[in-house]
């Protein structure tokens, strides 16, 4: 009943919103320059590969979050819908949120962590701890 | 028997705590101010022992004095670079002008050597040679791996050397005088810069040691090495009460056996929440530290 | 203007509002390795405001404000009597212990068909007030700068002031100040509240920006680089902070001048600025010595 009213209070406060959250999937490997490395992005919303929007991609470390400025790339579509691929250049291996810039028919950011390393990225992995 | 598992696990990484916490207060005890460039200082000195053992067959040993001596020359320029620069000719005071800008100064080095470090070596993590490549010794129900005794008996031998060079040599009495009154001390002919930068070494000498046995202790190297030596050592020379030596070791161990044992009993997470817990608490009811508790062998000026 | 640039404008920006946390303190005389914790309160705080209570900005940003100063007066109580690395090792026991606080929260409910909400060190995601309002990032640009004007400008009319004065001579002696009857403790206290929701507003509008935060984006680097970047900058003005974000974030790295090298390069920089500025690059005596300059006219 509380989240209910709770949730009948954010909607109504709420200036008209989007109706689902895009989201996406990304898949590094590395192009061959050192920290080079050519991404495929697959975007979807409400489960539907997302068309006609433009993908600017930048970088970020968690853990210093405003000063690496990772150049942001512009992503081009491929070949399926909802794929786009995009060419990044990092700073260092190691964990890095891949913010996804979409704009045109959707506006959002989506923020994507990837443990960036030789040969390409993989999940992110928890923090290591030294003991 | 966790419990007694646990003190010993405590006790092992206490031993590293003990050291990097000696030669923060070594220079904290004579200089004044706080060295953070202390732990990228021992972070270079490994990364490079490590560059060398990859490209040839080095022993132990012989990895060890490269890593002393690197991180002894990295030490050099940032005492040349951060702390010679800044000596205050009157008081202690860490806040002062001088104070903070030495601080910062040692902070932006830190910076420098870990870029230096991962540009030397870029991965997250590379083997280190082993000190010991078997099986935990079993003592009874408790298991005790080797390394740790290695390592505790490495401990206690540079402990036993430092205070035979600091109780019985002339550079030892130049340096207590120095903890003890850094003005009378250059009054009464001492030669305070160069003591200040043995002092500089001596303590880079025992952390490039720490340093090289942690990552010989564990097979491998990571860069998080120079934060985690920053942190730590940092902590239990607080804890111990800062300025003061014994306090320094004693600090580290009970660091080591708190850590253990909230992990054991809470978690990972709540072990490093206890840590600062009681830190804060001691440094908001007693700032001395342990060492405001022990009578003898303190110095007997606060060193705030 | 490019993204790109909108991009390091507005983190120019955000640094700016942690570097001038601990410029505040600093003047006092308070060393604080700890401005990250309160920042990231601000972050949380705003976050769960807009994401999961459905407030506006401006709302969420008070309350993040609020939060801000209220923590870091808590921690400033006990600590108090504390000086120079005491205060600072002080600081950063009360930061990490917050940060740490923030990986153990898990509070999530389901808003628009998403889980919102704080995840522990998975971070909290779905802070998108700005994109759920339309808010371009120029506009959001123009805002961070806004607010950071105003908060300059009242901090710079601040410092003329006797208050300024007040806060300084307690910075440089304590001991006299208390002897002058100035209740030092109270004035650092009040420095303290500032400080905190100084930090707590870049917090709040670093979340939003960033629609995601995770405690790992407030640990001690990014403290002790604003400490930095305040003391380089200079700590006679309050535009020095200002001066040694945009040196670093501006023109080093974001030219990418130095690219791989920036650290070192940086690093070598700030070091040997402090050997011949221990008080950054505007200290008291520079800005004295342009104050003098440009109104050299004025009878």
């Amino acid at each position: 009943m509380k989240r209910f009213i709770a949730f009948a209070l954010f909607a109504g406060l709420a200036l008209p919103a989007q109706a689902a959250h895009p989201e996406a999937k990304v898949d590094c490997k590395a192009a061959g320059d050192k920290y080079v490395y050519d991404c495929m992005i697959r975007l979807s919303q409400d489960g539907k590969p997302l068309t006609g929007v433009e993908v600017t991609v930048g970088a970020d470390m968690p853990t210093m979050p405003m000063a690496h400025s990772v150049k942001p790339a512009k992503a081009k579509p491929g070949k399926d819908p909802g794929m786009y691929h995009v060419r990044i250049e990092l700073e260092m291996h190691g964990e890095w949120a891949l913010k996804l810039q979409l704009s045109g028919a959707v506006r959002d950011l989506i923020v994507v962590k990837q443990q960036f390393g030789d040969e390409g990225s993989g999940h992110a992995g928890q923090k290591m701890q030294m003991k | 028997m966790d419990f007694a598992q646990n003190t010993l696990d405590g006790l092992t990484s206490g031993a590293a705590y003990a050291l990097l916490a000696v030669g923060f207060t070594l220079i904290f005890g004579t200089l004044r101010r706080a060295n953070l460039a202390y732990g990228a200082c021992i972070l270079f000195g490994v990364y490079i022992a490590t560059w060398v053992a990859q490209r040839s067959d080095a022993g132990l040993a012989t990895l060890a004095l490269v890593a002393v001596a690197a991180c002894v020359l990295a030490g050099a320029y940032v005492e040349r670079l951060c702390f010679a620069p800044h000596r205050e000719r009157r008081g202690n005071q860490v806040a002062s002008g001088a104070g903070i800008a030495a601080m910062v100064a040692s902070f932006a080095l830190w910076m420098q050597f870990e870029e230096a470090a991962t540009l030397l070596l870029p991965r997250h993590m590379y083997a280190f040679p082993a000190l010991y490549e078997g099986a935990p010794l079993a003592l009874g129900p408790l298991s005790l791996r080797v390394e740790a005794i290695v390592l505790f008996a490495a401990t206690a031998c540079l402990l036993a050397v430092l205070w035979l060079v600091l109780q019985r040599s002339r550079f030892g009495v130049a340096v207590r005088a120095l903890i003890d009154d850094p003005l009378a001390a250059g009054l009464c002919g001492i030669p305070v810069a160069r003591v200040f930068a043995l002092v500089f070494a001596l303590a880079s000498a025992i952390g490039g040691i720490a340093g090289f046995l942690v990552v010989a202790a564990h097979g491998q190297v990571t860069p998080h090495l120079g934060m985690w030596a920053t942190l730590k050592g940092m902590l239990a020379m607080m804890i111990g009460g800062l300025g003061s030596l014994p306090g320094a070791v004693l600090g580290g161990f009970l660091l080591g056996l708190l850590e253990s044992h909230s992990q054991w009993y809470l978690g990972p997470q709540s072990r490093d929440l206890i840590a600062y817990l009681l830190l804060f608490t001691l440094l908001a009811l007693r700032p001395g530290g342990l060492a405001s508790w022990m009578t003898r062998w303190t110095s007997t000026r606060s060193a705030s | 203007m490019d993204e790109y640039t909108i991009g390091v404008l507005t983190n120019i920006g955000l640094f700016s509002f942690i570097a001038l946390s601990a410029y505040l303190l600093l003047l006092a005389g308070e060393l604080s390795f700890g401005q990250q914790a309160f920042f990231g309160i601000g972050a949380y705080v705003g976050g769960i405001g807009t994401a999961l209570l459905g407030w506006p900005l401006p709302l969420a940003a008070l309350a993040a404000m609020a939060a801000g100063a209220a923590a870091q007066t808590l921690v400033g109580l006990p600590t108090l009597r504390l000086r120079g690395l005491y205060f600072a090792m002080a600081t950063l026991a009360a930061a990490e212990m917050i940060r740490i606080v923030l990986e153990l929260i898990h509070f999530q409910r389901v808003v628009d068909g998403a889980l919102v909400g704080p995840d522990g060190t998975q971070g909290f995601r779905g802070i998108r007030w700005i994109f759920e309002h339309g808010i371009e990032p120029a506009a959001f640009l123009a805002l961070v700068w806004s607010l950071l004007a105003c908060v300059v400008l009242l901090l710079a009319w601040i410092e003329r002031s006797r208050l300024g004065a007040v806060v300084r001579m307690v910075g440089e002696d304590p001991e006299l100040a208390a002897v002058l009857g100035i209740d030092v403790g109270r004035l650092k206290l009040g420095v303290a509240a500032v400080a905190g929701a100084l930090a707590a507003l870049g917090g709040v509008l670093f979340a939003h920006v960033n629609t995601y935060v995770e405690p790992r984006n407030f640990d001690i680097m990014l403290g002790v680089h604003s400490l930095a970047y305040a003391l380089i900058g200079g700590l006679g003005t309050v535009f020095g902070p200002l001066l040694g974000v945009a040196l670093d974030i501006g023109a080093l790295e974001s030219t990418r001048l130095f690219h791989g090298y920036r650290m070192i390069v940086f690093g070598g920089v700030v070091a040997l600025i402090l050997v011949w500025r221990p008080r950054g690059l505007l200290d008291e005596r520079a800005v004295d010595w342009l104050g003098r300059r440009l109104w050299r006219r004025t009878p």
